[in-house]
């Protein structure tokens, strides 16, 4: 059982350039401001869902482990 | 309609040299404009922009294999049997897909260019703006195309590359000619087809060296996608070039526009000085925004779509602007000031959606580099010429010389 993932997106930072989106279309939708939105912390593996944050232009995504409250990325 | 008062040679002198009247005055008049002349459809608003980006599925990336119209503007007859080979090339760039192909083949080369990754390649950015400006900043003067602007993509793109130091003019004179790709000149089919068959056979045996001893650049990043079945031997060449010349002329456009934005606007370029190292991020994308490297893109209609009451012809060409969403002023607020303090400044700059700019990272540490580099540097710059003239491209917003003095 993969653990589950807090991720949060700061909309302060989100530009909606849509690279989380493009990388992981189960997790992360566009809402009606497109930004993103988190739809399902647990619909991509966690190495995908950490890539998408790494890949996401403004640095506006952030993953923690839910149950430790880890920081996971940035990290 | 006040649109229909307006020419529509999208390569008029006027229009090339002051893009943001022609334009914005269609996108308050005419948002989604059919031009008879370029027999393509014209957006102009943000909201359009982002919408119809946004919905590839409707909008094809595959232009070049999908559009069979005779080039515009025309080339010369004797060129044409040139125009197989140039398609043939360009659909086989990256750009040029559509999913599931775009998915995979952007996937391969995703990880080179996270923003940590191109993070990494600060220092060798920094150091090269440093050791181009020390060169200049003895004689007071400089074309900062020539001295700046050209010479740093290039140094970073064949270190990205892998190829030694004494290749970069080479590298440099085949980037100029892929360039001709979107120009207006008839020859241009030609000048084209040097740049391609030049890349083909310099890249060729590199990509055979680095398939089979990999390392840490990008052909080798491709040369894995070749053998991972995601590219053909064929598009690891195509795709090699396309980011020669993809990150040469929008990072000097970059570099330029902006520039001369600063030299145009005292207050700002104070404003940058007062804290070189803090403000530059939010300038550069003040400048990315204010004048944009790549003014517009295109897509090929994949199906029929209704917009602004216009209908939109599955197989029509659509070509969105930048340079004029980036001023809507539903969009932006003051949206003909340069402000480097602007933020949020959702620019689209670098598109956006699935097709975003791969490079967007390094561009915006080599005009962070640049501009703190320049503020930190210079009182105060000059223009040396009343005339600047731009190259005449409907994708490209590029100044053929930017001549500037300090004391």
């Amino acid at each position: 059982m993969a653990r589950m993932l807090a991720i949060a997106v700061d909309r302060g930072r989100c530009m909606g350039n849509g690279q989380c989106v493009f990388l992981a279309p189960e997790v992360f939708e566009h809402d009606e401001n497109l930004q993103s939105t988190v739809v399902n912390p647990a619909g991509a593996p966690e190495d995908v869902i950490l890539k998408a944050a790494a890949f996401c232009p403004t640095g506006a995504i952030g993953v923690a482990d839910a149950e430790t409250g880890k920081e996971l990325f940035p990290g | 309609m006040a649109a229909t008062a307006l020419h529509d040679d999208l390569f008029a002198p006027d229009v090339i040299a002051d893009p943001y009247t022609y334009f914005g005055r269609l996108r308050e008049a005419d948002p989604v404009h059919w031009n008879p002349r370029g027999e393509l459809w014209v957006v102009t608003r943000y909201e359009d922009l982002v919408w119809l980006v946004r919905h590839h599925e409707l909008f094809s990336s595959a232009v070049i294999k999908n559009d069979r119209r005779a080039p515009s503007p025309p080339i010369d007859p004797a060129d044409e049997p040139l125009l197989a080979e140039v398609r043939a090339f360009r659909s086989d760039q990256l750009v040029e897909h559509d999913r599931p192909e775009h998915l995979a083949m952007r996937g391969a080369v995703h990880e080179y260019f996270t923003p940590q990754a191109m993070e990494g390649w600060r220092p060798f950015v920094r150091a090269a703006v440093n050791e181009l400006l020390d060169e200049v900043e003895p004689r007071g003067r400089m074309d900062v195309l020539e001295a700046l602007a050209a010479p740093l993509p290039v140094r970073v793109i064949t270190q990205m590359m892998g190829v030694p130091e004494e290749d970069r003019d080479h590298l440099r004179h085949l980037a100029d000619r892929l360039l001709y790709i979107n120009r207006g000149e008839p020859n241009r089919l030609r000048l084209l087809m040097e740049g391609i068959e030049g890349m083909i056979e310099y890249v060729s045996p590199r990509v055979d060296e680095r398939a089979a001893r990999p390392g840490d650049d990008f052909i080798s990043v491709l040369a894995r996608a070749e053998r991972d079945g995601v590219f053909t031997r064929h598009q690891v060449l195509v795709n090699t070039a396309l980011l020669l010349f993809a990150g040469h002329e929008t990072t000097m456009n970059l570099i330029c526009n902006g520039t001369l934005a600063f030299v145009r606007h005292p207050d700002q370029w104070e404003l940058l000085r007062a804290d070189p190292a803090g403000a530059a991020r939010l300038a550069t994308e003040e400048c990315l925004r204010y004048d944009p490297p790549v003014k517009s893109t295109q897509r090929i209609a994949a199906a029929d779509v209704e917009r602004h009451g216009k209908t939109i012809r599955k197989g029509d060409r659509i070509r969105w602007f930048m340079a004029a969403a980036n001023r809507d002023p539903r969009a932006f607020a003051d949206p003909d000031r340069f402000d480097i303090t602007r933020h949020p400044n959702p620019h689209v700059s670098f598109g956006t959606g699935i097709h975003y700019c791969l490079g967007a990272s390094l561009a915006r540490i080599e005009g962070q580099e640049v501009f703190r580099a320049l503020a930190e540097r210079f009182d105060s710059l000059r223009l040396e010429t009343e005339e600047l003239s731009y190259s005449p491209s409907i994708q490209f917003r590029s100044l053929a010389a930017l001549p500037v003095a300090w004391d």
